[in-house]
């Protein structure tokens, strides 16, 4: 087939070259003849005679070259192109409907392709597989995400040689770096020595870790910089391996730039430079578990053997694994654990998982919302295709005429369908190139609803060649698609019937026009809907907001433990610009917290509670560390007992938390309904936790990891050299620009290399962490609108197209005496029927497809009656107004015109 | 008056071709009077049908061609077999072999 297409773009030379050979065929028949004594033009008549009819062989020598079929069908094209170029409205509506179609589901497959779908550009990432310990860990203390292992269970699996060809842990961290100048939070990943060779990358300049860089810890200080990085900072200079960058102020040595293209294994999370795992205690400050079996902070990652199967291995590690346990649960430092859990952590296992993808926390969060939107504009290009279709169907009886000619002089009428489908699929073509050129602008739009930190590094809105194979193979189905019907049709019609039928009265075609109407409407009827009920989720999300009041709420965050501090001198500085920061004169009140509110993230932990008995929560608390005037100046309530006072900071005899303040639903939930006051909280869950913290207070439920989430909550006080906190909030008077700056010159005058971040409005934060429902209902609504558009435009079409068709029989009718009302009803009962069978189609969909959407909603189920009352309300009526514009059409025909109609 | 000449079989042309350019490469004209020669004025082909032959074979790449100049000097288009039209020529003349044993067998059979 290929040859084949080639041939046809030098067909040309092939004739010339074929017209060569046959002539010296003949011209040496010619010689020979002559020789042997005939008379030249004697010759000549019996060579010609001898190779027999020349356009024949020649048309045969063209089958070969190019097969019958390809033939036809580059034939059937060019006709179309000409015929197209006759009818440039129709070429117009027909291409942009299809450009609309194939653009929007190029950019969403775009995405799709880069969250979930694209595999790692790492040697045969098919081979990668993740570990993730299903059961009870023994963990002491975890961070991260999720799959998370600790950095000797890696080390255990790389010698498991039977089933992997090597293993390896990354864990992703931010640290702060400085070239030479500023100081600047930069992502990071941390890796074992193993990170580099397992995965297959190579070194663009100088080298990559080995095993011999994560030997002894604290020994190997040396970055590898990602090609972007170097790029971007370095201006890709060639001198900068052995040159030295202070990470969190720790110098290293730079030994390499990894290979162009590489960027980590988190999609979401693009480091800049990568850090051996043995250098952990500086990349992560205060971090010195590296080599405790127990403390689970990294993903873990195997390659398997090309001669072992995923199930294989997760069998063959079993023994070792359960062996490992047993060892581990004899350990002298092994945590005190009761015999039931005990019982439990032994019957853990290791699962494998496959990771051709890596690891991306984006990807679990944005996975579902793209294919939803994925699946939305597979149905808008499904109308296009429809609305083509019913376009070419017009067109078809239009061009009735020209067919039954086709036909009656001999043509077949496969060939006759063939022609309309290559019309289809030239327009489809045409579309699909259009909508490749929209489609990075519509990426970039979609990528703009993404927090821009993410989006910036990870996903880029370029086209590249899988995604015009894309578009162009979803161009020809389309065009398939939408050529099925009105070539099927023209194939059907019986010769005889057309040719005695009056032009403009195909009466089959406007059945399939009509179902076609229908279809649309129907699938309109559910986009409406999900567009309604993502509209509305974002309007309740955005109604009940995070439960504080966010105007003139500003925050900002200091790192302090990765510039350089000590738990201690971090503690003093952030004392230091809290005290300075609350002095000033445009502050209403500021409040410092140990994690940040409203980005996705929490400590949490299972909680112990001492009340009148003894319980442990049945799912993890989410807690945070607060400084008095926390709850007064985000402004959330104390409904019953006290707020933190400044005593409470005081570290406590024990160094312990003394006191706390749980919110509403973790008093409703465990103390149900009667007052928390005085029963006391540990944090943990084992027997000898000590629940010795006595709850002083319950405030007002107030949004942590995002706004849709309402959970238990737990505060303690901010103790003195106790934590790291350092996001602040500051509740301003007065200008926001003039508070801003005078935090900047508190911090400056603190410490003038400090990193500051951006400092951000609450209100923000809010629209931050609400950037997919925004996403979903802006593009749903957009998809909604647009759906709505065509189908009605489909409308119009059928309605006007039956106004023409029956002028006469209304002509009549009028002329006996009908009325307007009647005349009207008769064409309008027709659209209402349609609007309707396609509303009756759509409401089992809904339903059904409503469980697929049900965990992105908020506050409403997918069959909300109102909802759906309101969206197929609204879509009746504007089928109505578009039916009624061609029908009024009909009041206008004189009766005596229409009578010496044909 | 010679015998009559068989029409060339179904099929055949094309494995004739392939052996006959196993000796030396050709241009059709050469082949055409090498097929009349070898086939002894037996078997009686159309010299026309001889082109598509060509094209088929050259698009399935079992033969290659090159413009060369010929014996008379005058540039010819010269076919000339490949490797896998080698593989190809010795398959078919396998399979040549044995249905003309099979056919014998039978003609035997009945005797």
């Amino acid at each position: 087939m290929l040859p084949q297409l080639f041939n046809w773009f030098r067909r040309r030379r092939l004739e010339t070259d074929f017209s060569r050979e046959l002539q010296y065929h003949i011209d040496r028949r010619v010689d020979d003849l002559t020789r042997s004594g005939l008379s030249e033009a004697e010759a000549r008549r019996q060579a010609t005679l001898e190779i027999g009819g020349v356009t024949q062989i020649r048309e045969e020598v063209r089958d070969v070259w190019l097969s019958r079929w390809v033939r036809d069908f580059a034939y059937d094209l060019r006709f179309s192109a000409r015929s197209f170029r006759r009818s440039p409205l129709f070429t117009a509506t027909a291409v942009l409907s299809f450009a609309l179609g194939i653009g929007a589901t190029t950019a969403i497959y775009s995405l799709v392709d880069q969250v979930v779908l694209h595999a790692l550009p790492v040697r045969e990432p098919q081979r990668l597989v993740v570990f993730d310990w299903k059961g009870v860990t023994a963990s002491v203390n975890a961070f991260g995400t999720y799959n998370l292992l600790s950095y000797p269970l890696c080390r255990d699996l790389q010698q498991q040689e039977r089933f992997f060809d090597g293993a390896f842990c990354r864990a992703a961290t931010t640290i702060t770096l400085s070239t030479g100048g500023d100081h600047v939070p930069t992502a990071a990943e941390i890796v074992s020595g193993s990170y580099f060779p397992v995965l297959g990358i190579q070194p663009s300049i100088g080298r990559l870790f080995t095993n011999a860089d994560d030997g002894v810890p604290g020994a190997n200080p040396v970055v590898v910089l990602s090609y972007d990085f170097w790029h971007a900072q370095f201006a890709s200079a060639p001198d900068v391996v052995g040159r030295t960058v202070l990470v969190n102020r720790h110098p290293m040595t730079i030994i390499g730039v990894a290979a162009r293209g590489f960027r980590g294994i988190d999609v979401g999370e693009v480091p800049s430079l990568w850090i051996p795992a043995s250098m952990s205690a500086d990349a992560i400050p205060g971090f010195d578990q590296m080599l405790n079996r127990r403390v689970r902070w990294m993903q873990v990652f195997g390659r398997l053997r090309s001669d072992v199967t995923q199930a294989e291995a997760q069998a063959g590690l079993q023994p070792w694994f359960k062996a490992m346990l047993v060892e581990d649960a004899g350990r002298p430092e092994f945590p005190k654990i009761t015999a039931d859990r005990r019982q439990r952590y032994l019957a853990s296992a290791l699962e494998l998982a496959p990771a051709a993808q890596g690891h991306s926390p984006l990807r679990r969060r944005l996975s579902q919302p793209l294919w939803v939107l994925f699946g939305a504009t597979g149905v808008l290009l499904a109308l296009a295709c429809m609305n083509v279709a019913g376009l070419f169907l017009a067109r078809g009886s239009a061009r009735g005429r020209e067919i039954f000619t086709r036909l009656a002089l001999g043509a077949s009428r496969g060939r006759i369908g063939r022609q309309l489908l290559s019309d289809s699929i030239l327009v489809a073509l045409a579309g699909g190139l259009l909508g490749a050129v929209l489609a990075p602008w519509v990426m970039a739009a979609l990528i703009a609803f993404l927090p821009r930190d993410v989006a910036a590094t990870a996903l880029q809105s370029t086209l590249n060649p899988r995604l015009l194979v894309f578009a162009i193979l979803v161009s020809v189905t389309a065009g398939i698609l939408s050529g099925l019907a009105p070539a099927i049709q023209a194939g059907r019609r019986s010769l005889m019937a057309s040719l005695t039928e009056r032009a403009g009265t195909a009466a089959g075609s406007l059945r399939l026009r009509r179902t076609i109407v229908t279809a649309q409407i129907a699938v309109t009827v559910i986009l409406v809907v999900g567009a309604a009920l993502f509209v509305r989720t974002l309007t309740a999300l955005e109604a009940k907001g995070p439960g504080f009041d966010t105007s003139n709420l500003i925050t900002f965050g200091i790192d302090a433990v990765r510039n350089g501090y000590s738990r201690e001198s971090g503690d003093r500085l952030i004392r230091g610009v809290h005290d300075d920061i609350r002095a000033l004169p445009d502050i209403q009140s500021a409040a410092v917290v140990n994690n940040p509110l409203l980005i996705g993230g929490s400590w949490n932990m299972p909680v112990t509670i001492q009340a009148d008995q003894r319980i442990i929560t049945d799912r993890e608390v989410q807690l945070n560390a607060v400084s008095p005037e926390f709850f007064t100046t985000l402004g959330a309530r104390i409904v019953a007992g006290r707020d933190f006072v400044e005593r409470d900071t005081l570290p406590a005899r024990e160094g312990g938390l003394c006191v706390a303040i749980v919110n509403e639903a973790f008093a409703k939930r465990y103390f149900n309904g009667r007052s928390p006051l005085g029963a006391h909280v540990g944090l943990g869950s084992g027997p000898d936790t000590k629940a010795a913290v006595e709850i002083v207070g319950v405030a007002s439920n107030i949004s942590y990891r995002g706004v849709r989430e309402e959970w238990e909550q737990a505060f303690f006080p901010l103790v003195s050299c106790a934590t790291s906190g350092g996001t602040f909030y500051v509740r301003i008077r007065g200008s926001r620009d003039a508070a801003i700056q005078s935090i900047r010159a508190v911090v400056h005058r603190a410490d003038p290399t400090l990193p500051l971040g951006a400092i951000r409005t609450l209100d923000e934060q809010v629209s931050r962490s609400l950037t997919t429902e925004r996403m979903l209902a802006a593009l749903s609504a957009g998809f909604g609108a647009l759906a709505l558009l065509i189908s009605l435009v489909g409308l119009y079409g059928v309605v006007s197209f039956t106004v023409t068709q029956r002028t006469r029989e209304i002509g009549v009718r009028v002329a006996l005496g009908a009325t307007r009302a009647a005349t009207i009803w008769l064409l309008l009962r027709d659209a209402l029927v349609m609007t309707t069978a396609g509303i009756a189609i759509a409401l089992p969909s809904v339903w059904a497809l409503g469980r697929v959407i049900e965990s992105q909603l908020y506050d409403v189920t997918p069959t909300d009656p109102p909802t759906i009352a309101a969206a197929t309300a609204f879509l009746c009526s504007a089928a109505l107004m578009a039916a009624l514009i061609p029908a009024r059409r009909a009041l206008a025909v004189n009766p005596a015109d229409a009578l010496r109609l044909d | 008056m010679p015998p009559a000449r068989f029409p060339i079989p179904q099929g055949t042309l094309d494995m004739l071709i392939l052996q006959i350019l196993s000796l030396e490469p050709a241009h059709g004209y050469g082949i055409a009077q090498r097929l009349e020669q070898i086939s002894k004025s037996v078997i009686q082909i159309n010299q026309g049908s001889l082109y598509p032959a060509l094209h088929r074979l050259e698009q399935r790449k079992w033969l290659k061609a090159e413009w060369r100049q010929s014996e008379t000097g005058r540039d010819a288009k010269f076919y000339a077999l490949t490797p896998a039209g080698r593989k190809q020529l010795a398959a078919e003349k396998n399979d040549w072999a044995r249905l003309a044993r099979a056919v014998q067998v039978i003609f035997d059979e009945g005797r």
